[in-house]
Formats: structure tokens, C-alpha cells, sequence
């Protein structure tokens, strides 16, 4: 292995990113909560896949036992999907460089793990337990994320990736993001591909990227998302103009009517959408006279703290939102890990825990879940630097009331790794897509993940 | 209305063959035609830049050593540039050839590869292509250096072949993708010293079979080949109408453009000439429908407003609108079209026009019996008489009568008349006509 780690983290550190999200509004379905209904299905004209994407609820079964016609079940499906105000929610969080999922869930287990982590272990009498299951022990630092395991709403994933990894940032994350591996010219993420099949046009708070730029998985084709770290000021300035109704109205006059030009029809849009959000909004800003209001368990004073709560806010205030992104930087560790990672993984957990709390405060947490995934793991044996290199294999987590607690998929052991040294793949990342699409989302995985198999986990409940 | 159709044309070719043109330019460009200003756009003459060089915080611009001042560096040479269409190219072929410091890591290969693009920017497109295979940056950018005899690596060939030239799946195959590696392999890079080089040792020079043709291939004959084959023409002619047009290229006139590329020696001169003269070029003057790229559109504000760049929030101003230069964002280049709009980009492009305006119109400096009719008339000057939709000037009356409304006292004038100045420049500069050519 002559891969140079610093050679192998310049792209890492990319700050800049051209993807650009556009917006939509979508509505979730258990797709358990169709079955039984082929035969009204093919009466009546529908497929499976229409009542998915319609976001169809039970209640259509006694829409159809009651005789209405299929044009107006659809239209009644249609604008229940477009108001259902307990629409569940899916935020994709990304640890960005590379989680060290050996040393996040340490398998205490696997007589090999002393050895090859000489230099940056985890003590096995520091981890903390998971109740019933000696194989493994969490990082000391993730009293937090313990605290949720615990009450059973993280489902944990620990080989996620996919076949033949190339360690590279770049690549790796790009896949991830798309939802599909290996070299493509799709431009949009499986979540804004996700909004491109079931949203609406007009609600960019359909899909937030709570961030400054738009999240690479939230980028669509046709749906509209919106940008937005801080609820509490997204705003249009222009400098010594105090009347801002007088240029928002000018801007919107200016934005108004159709047009041939496909250009000029998407400027329009745009701007309307951005004054939109910006409306929606207003009811979140804080100033002297609304202060930030208290949350039941404090988030950490961190970034990933601030954009949790900012997300909450958003969610709480009910704009129909369906999936969210955000990230936190800093996995990388190819040297000097031990507090680094530590201090991480603290942030990680209490973010999480005082999210959770939020969004039950919020009556929020039974239809939101939160994804936590890492564009790879890292090597198993440690390097010289008190560090790890980039391996394969990463963590996943599934966090939420209806997360389906416990270990959900195989841990491949140490003793025999990949032909990179690293640990091998048990579980690809696209059966974890695939499953929150369709058991969370209601939507159908083919539609946004191509060549998708069948394979599905238990991750929801 | 002939003369407002001709200045009109004028303005559309400055846009989409450069970055917007300077009021001062636009009458006698109208006046000179489009035939003969496509020839001065063709054929530059005199200075290529004009105006102050940058200064940051006091000092002049360090593109090299300082986080943000490349970004800096090339957006000024699009604002001062008199060169537009060299200078349009260039940036055109860095999307074309589109290769990111994020994984060269090296600012001054960056800026050689800038040097390598505008030498070849207006010529033949062999050439150009011959360069960029041994331009530093994009062999470590695409892993060609170091790819040797006995495991060459398929990178480099598989763009050159799917993006550069032939374009995906288009007249050739896997097994020609790891043929074309071989013959590319020998080019060094010592990560200690980092010197580049050529190691005939670490050449594979046994035969290879490349799209039907079989030889002892070197590296620079794959890129003959590969622009030799017939699908490589309307390719490339496909691509560079796509930089000036967002319709579709008929076939009819796909097949001229081809034709003359071919007839030229893959000069694309004759082609952007046939291009920019072309009708379909001048399509929707009304209603343009070509959504202006961040770069084009930030350049665009500083020239028609007679801005020079002078701060260093440009960098993080386009980051924020989605396109840094020197950084795009993988090997196929920037999206584009409408895909560059998104509620936080269109924030980002109202923001720019806001830092381009503040501080430059005094309170108390616009008297109470300026007429709307007035202000936006001095507004329009101010902003390069930039061409607008009937939706656009309708906003400005209405704006214009409204904002002043009732505002008689003395104090209201002495604020109110200016701000009534800065939205109408505002509109004109960020609202939605501002954004498409």
C-alpha cells in the first residue's frame, strides 16, 4: 500500500461544492399500509407505485369501500399527501472524512481489535455497555448516544458501504450522495431525486439543507428545496433601504407571470420561492423581543448543536417538510484521533440527545427519522501518526422513536478483511436507502435508486 | 424598432461571448454591427486588460499564497478584461477540461493550467487538447502522472475519450479505454521534489489496438486518434454551441458547424464565427433564456456598473452562487442552465448586487421633484442601461411612484428619494431579467 493519506485527503478538503439543490413537497406512506389493496388497485386503474407516491394513508381502503370514484379518491389523496401534517420525516446527517466506526461501536469481542489498534484502542473496560450484548461496547464519549440506544431508538449498522471502495473521499462521498456507485453523470441526490418523484413545485421547505449551500444529497432535477442554516435571520437586505415590504413587492412584481423562456420562468420561480421561504419564515426570527425559546434538554454549543435546533425549529413550525440534510466535518483522523475523535463523538451524542428531546417536546419524534452515515470507515490497523487511514466499512445509524433499536446487520469480524486490509462489506448502503424509502418515506426505491435489488432491512418500527 | 433589435443582438453577444459589455462599448459595437464586432471578438487587438490592478487590504493581489485571491485573480481578469471572448473561451475549456485544486492541491499548477487554456483558448482544438494531456495539473488531477507500464491507470484515458473528446459510449469501448491507458503511460511525478517528467522506461511501448487502429502508440497519439475519429467533430461542435445557447443545436446546423470545424483543422475559430453570426444565436431577444453562470453574472455586475474588484467577498460570494473557479465541482464540469438558481443561490446574487450598490448613493443627494420617470432613468444609467422585460419595468414604475408616496417632510425626501434610487438599481442589477441573456 504506497496510498499517501495526504495525497488521499485533498479532496477532503473541498469546502466548495457547484451542486445545486432546487426545490418540492412529498408525503410518506408506510407501504405496509397498502397492502391488501391490489384488487381496488387494478379496478380502479392505480398502481401500488401511484398510491405511494400520492402518499396515500390507510383511509384510502374506506375511501374505496365507500364507493367514490377513482378520480376523486386521487384528488382527495392528492391534497391529503400535499397538507398531511403527520407526514414522517427523513435527515440524512453526514460525518464528513471518514467515521472510525471501530472505534465508535468498539467490538470488544474480536480478540484481533486489541491488536491492530495498538496505538489508538479503545480501553475495553472504558466502553459503555449495551444492555444484553457483550460483543460490543460504545465509545466512551457517547454517553448520549447511549442514553437513546438504551430507551431503543437507534438502530445500528456496523459494515455499511459498498463493494470495492476506492478510499477515495471523493469518489466515495459522490456515491453516497447520488445513491449510486461508480461513475455517473446523475446530477442529482437520491433524496432530491427522492422529492423529483413524490413533491410538489412550490414548497422549497419540503427539502432543507440546513447548511450554506445546498447539500449535495438534496440536489434535484425539478424540485424546489430550500438553503437555510438559521431560521432566526434568513432574510433580504439591501443597505440604508429601511422599507423592505416596498423592494419585496417590486421584486415579486417583477417575478410575476409565465413565460416562454425556460431561463427567465426559473429566475421568476426562484425569487418567488426565496421571498416565500423567507415569509414562511418570519414567525422564526429572533430579536430582543423573541428570544430563542427554551428546549427541554440544552444542545451542545456546537455547529451540529445550532443546525439540530435550527432544523427542530424548522420542523415544529410545519411546512410540510419531508427530508432534511446536514453534515459535521472532522472524521478524518489520520492523525492524533484519540481526542479528536473523542470530542467528536460527544458532539455527536449529546446533539442527538438533545434533538430527540426537542423534537418529542415538539410532537415531532414519532415521525422523524434521523440517518447518521459516513462515506467510509477507516482501516483497522492504526498508522504511525496515533491515527487511522482510510478503510471501508463505515457505521450507520438509524436514530428515532421508531428506529428499530438494536444491531441490524452483520459485523464481519477482524480476522479476515478485505483485500486492502480493510473490513469487508456486510451491508450495502443503497439497502439502507432502499428501506427508509419505502418503509419510511412511502415511496418506491426503483424510482430514485437504479438497478436497486430487493434486499431490505429491519431498521423501522 | 431596427435600432433597439441591433443593440439588443449586441448585447447578447457580449453576454454569451463575454462577460457583459461596458455601456461606453455597447453604441459603437451597435453601431460597427454584429458581423464585425464577432471579428473584433475573434481577432483582439491592443491591451488585454484595462483599468486598476486589485488592490486587498492595501496590497495587490497574492493568488498563490492566499486563501480566495485565485478566485480573485481570474474574476478580475473577466472584469478588466478587453479580451472577452479569449477570455470567455478560456474559462468555457476549464469547464471543458474542468480540473479542481480541491484534488491538485497545488494553486500555482492551477494558475499554469490557466496560462495553457487561454494560450490555446481561440485556436486549434488539437493543439489544445495535445497541451492539456501534458499540463501538471491535469495529470495529477486525472492521475496520469505516475500511471506505468504494467498497471497503467484508466482515468486520464476514460475522460479523454468520454468527456473530452468523443463523448460517453460514443464510438468506443472498454477495451479501447484500457488500450488508450496503455499507450498514456510514462509521464513521472516525484512527490519530494515535485519535477513532472517523461520516463520512456516506464512506457508501455508494445502494440495497442485503439479504436481499429493498431501501433506502437505514444501518449499524444491517442489524442490524435480519438479527435481523428467521426464522431469527434459534432461532438466538440455540440459542446461549443452549448456554451452560447441553451436550445438545442439543429442538425443542419450541427453538420455545417462539423464541416467547418473539419475543413479548418479542428480550428474552432471558423466555428465560433458561424456561431455568434448565426440567427438561432440571436433567438427570444425578448425573453432570453440563457440562465447567466455565477462568474459570468458577478463579472457582469462589476462591469456594468463600473466596479472594480476591490474586496475579497467575492470569493465566498460566488462559493455561495455555486461556482469557484479553479474548483469545479468533478471532471464533467459545472451543471449550469437552470440548475444555477436555488433560494440560497438567488440570495447569494441579490447579496452581490447589494455590495455593489451600498454606500454609493448619499442620503440628501436627490432633491423632492425628481419624477419616477427620472429616477429610473437615472437608475438605468447607472447600471449600464441592462435590457429588461415589460413584467421588469412595469415593477419599476410601479415601485418608483409608490416608495415616495406621502413622503413630502423634508426628512422623508432626504432618505426616501435615495433608497427609491437604490431598489430601482437593484432591480435592474439582481432581479430576474438581470439573470438571463
Amino acid at each position: 500500500m504506497s496510498r499517501s493519506p495526504v495525497r488521499g485527503c485533498r479532496d477532503l478538503h473541498s469546502t466548495r461544492r457547484a451542486f445545486l439543490g432546487r426545490a418540492t413537497e412529498v408525503v410518506p406512506v408506510p407501504a405496509d399500509a397498502l397492502d391488501g389493496l391490489d384488487a381496488f388497485a387494478k379496478s380502479g386503474g392505480l398502481t401500488r407505485r401511484n398510491l405511494l407516491e400520492r402518499g396515500v394513508g390507510l383511509w384510502i381502503g374506506t375511501a374505496a369501500l365507500a364507493g367514490l370514484s377513482t378520480r376523486s379518491v386521487l384528488e382527495a389523496a392528492t391534497a391529503q399527501a400535499q397538507s398531511a401534517p403527520d407526514a414522517t420525516i427523513l435527515v440524512s446527517l453526514y460525518l464528513e472524512g471518514g467515521n472510525d466506526g471501530l472505534n465508535t461501536l468498539v467490538p470488544l469481542a474480536d480478540p484481533l481489535y486489541k491488536t491492530l489498534r495498538g496505538r489508538v484502542g479503545i480501553a475495553p473496560g472504558s466502553t459503555l455497555a449495551l444492555p444484553g450484548i457483550a460483543e460490543f461496547g460504545w465509545h466512551p464519549s457517547l454517553s448520549g448516544l447511549k442514553t437513546l440506544y438504551d430507551q431503543g431508538k437507534v438502530a445500528v449498522l456496523p459494515s455499511v458501504d459498498f463493494a470495492d471502495a476506492d478510499q477515495s473521499h471523493f469518489n466515495s462521498r459522490a456515491y453516497w450522495q447520488r445513491g449510486i456507485v461508480g461513475q455517473s453523470f446523475e446530477t442529482a441526490g437520491w433524496l432530491g431525486r427522492t422529492l423529483d418523484v413524490v413533491g410538489t413545485p412550490d414548497n422549497p421547505l419540503q427539502g432543507i439543507s440546513v447548511n450554506y449551500s445546498p447539500d449535495p444529497v438534496l440536489t434535484s432535477h425539478r424540485a424546489a428545496t430550500a438553503t437555510v442554516y438559521d431560521p432566526s435571520n434568513f432574510n433580504f437586505y439591501i443597505g440604508d433601504v429601511w422599507n423592505s415590504d416596498g423592494f419585496t413587492a417590486a421584486y415579486r412584481n417583477a417575478s410575476s407571470g409565465a413565460t416562454a423562456s425556460e431561463g427567465l420562468a426559473a429566475a421568476r420561480r426562484t425569487y418567488a420561492n426565496a421571498f416565500r421561504v423567507r415569509d414562511q419564515l418570519k414567525p422564526l426570527r429572533v430579536d430582543d423581543q423573541h428570544p430563542l425559546p427554551p428546549v427541554p434538554v440544552a444542545y451542545p454549543d456546537t455547529d451540529l448543536g445550532k443546525a439540530l435546533q435550527n432544523l427542530a425549529r424548522m420542523l415544529g413550525a410545519g411546512f410540510g417538510t419531508r427530508v432534511a440534510a446536514l453534515s459535521m466535518g472532522g472524521y478524518d483522523t489520520h492523525d492524533d484521533q484519540a481526542g479528536d475523535h473523542a470530542e467528536l463523538l460527544t458532539d455527536l451524542g449529546d446533539s442527538l440527545l438533545a434533538w430527540q428531546a426537542d423534537l418529542a417536546a415538539r410532537g415531532l419524534s414519532a415521525r422523524v427519522l434521523t440517518m447518521v452515515w459516513s462515506e467510509f470507515g477507516r482501516r483497522p490497523e492504526d498508522n504511525d501518526s496515533g491515527g487511522t487511514d482510510h478503510g471501508a466499512g463505515g457505521l450507520m445509524m438509524v436514530v428515532g422513536d421508531r428506529a428499530n433499536g438494536g444491531i441490524r446487520s452483520e459485523f464481519p469480524g477482524l480476522a479476515q478483511l478485505d483485500e486492502d486490509d480493510n473490513l469487508r462489506v456486510t451491508t450495502e448502503f443503497r439497502t439502507v436507502y432502499a428501506t427508509l424509502l419505502e418503509s419510511w418515506l412511502g415511496v418506491e426505491a426503483a424510482r430514485v435508486l437504479p438497478k436497486i435489488d430487493g434486499a431490505r432491512l429491519p431498521l423501522v418500527k | 424598432m431596427p435600432r433597439n433589435q441591433d443593440r439588443a443582438k449586441i448585447e447578447r453577444l457580449m453576454w454569451r461571448a463575454g462577460f457583459g459589455g461596458r455601456p461606453a462599448q455597447i453604441a459603437a459595437m451597435t453601431k460597427a454591427g454584429v458581423p464585425a464586432t464577432v471579428e473584433t471578438l475573434l481577432r483582439p487587438r491592443g491591451r488585454a486588460l484595462k483599468g486598476p490592478a486589485p488592490r486587498i487590504d492595501g496590497a495587490p493581489l497574492d493568488p498563490v499564497n492566499t486563501y480566495g485571491h485565485d478566485v480573485l485573480w481570474w474574476l478580475d481578469r473577466a472584469v478588466r478584461g478587453e479580451h472577452p471572448l479569449v477570455e470567455r473561451m478560456t474559462f468555457n475549456w476549464h469547464d471543458h477540461f474542468a480540473t479542481s485544486n480541491d484534488g491538485v492541491g497545488d494553486t500555482r499548477l492551477m494558475l499554469k493550467q490557466y496560462w495553457t487554456l487561454r494560450g490555446g483558448a481561440l485556436g486549434k482544438f488539437r493543439d489544445l487538447a495535445r497541451a492539456i494531456t501534458k499540463d501538471r495539473a491535469m495529470q495529477l488531477f486525472l492521475s496520469l502522472a505516475n500511471s506505468e507500464k504494467g498497471e497503467p491507470n484508466e482515468n486520464f484515458a476514460r475522460e479523454l475519450l468520454e468527456l473530452f473528446t468523443l463523448g460517453v459510449n460514443n464510438g468506443y469501448t472498454e477495451k479501447d479505454v484500457r488500450e488508450a491507458a496503455r499507450a498514456l503511460t510514462g509521464f513521472t511525478f516525484d512527490y519530494d521534489t515535485k519535477s513532472f517528467g517523461y520516463d520512456p522506461e516506464r512506457h508501455d511501448d508494445g502494440l495497442k489496438r485503439i479504436m481499429g487502429r493498431t501501433g506502437r502508440f505514444k501518449p499524444l497519439d491517442v489524442v490524435d486518434i480519438a479527435i481523428g475519429h467521426k464522431a469527434h467533430a459534432p461532438f466538440i461542435c455540440s459542446k461549443l454551441w452549448s456554451y452560447f445557447s441553451p436550445r438545442p443545436c439543429p442538425p443542419k446546423l450541427l453538420r455545417s458547424l462539423a464541416k467547418t470545424y473539419r475543413a479548418a483543422g479542428t480550428d474552432v475559430k471558423p466555428v465560433l464565427r458561424e456561431i455568434l453570426n448565426h440567427k438561432l444565436f440571436y433567438a427570444g431577444l425578448a425573453e432570453p433564456d440563457m440562465v447567466k453562470s455565477p462568474f459570468v453574472y458577478t463579472a457582469g455586475l462589476l462591469r456594468l456598473t463600473n466596479t472594480w474588484v476591490e474586496d475579497d467577498s467575492w470569493t465566498y460570494r460566488l462559493d455561495q452562487m455555486g461556482q469557484v473557479p479553479f474548483h469545479p465541482p468533478n471532471v464533467s464540469g459545472w451543471e449550469g442552465g437552470t440548475a444555477w438558481l436555488s433560494t440560497s443561490s438567488i440570495r447569494a446574487r441579490f447579496d452581490a448586487a447589494s455590495a455593489v450598490i451600498n454606500d454609493t448613493i448619499e442620503d440628501g443627494s436627490i432633491k423632492a421633484t425628481q419624477t419616477p420617470a427620472q429616477a429610473i432613468a437615472s437608475a438605468m444609467a447607472a447600471t449600464g442601461h441592462p435590457r429588461i422585460g415589460a413584467r421588469t419595468a412595469n415593477a419599476l414604475r410601479r415601485y418608483a411612484v409608490q416608495s415616495v408616496a406621502g413622503k413630502t417632510e423634508d426628512y422623508e425626501v432626504e432618505h426616501y428619494f435615495p433608497e427609491r434610487q437604490r431598489v430601482l438599481r437593484h432591480l435592474l442589477l439582481a432581479g430576474p431579467d438581470a439573470q438571463v441573456c
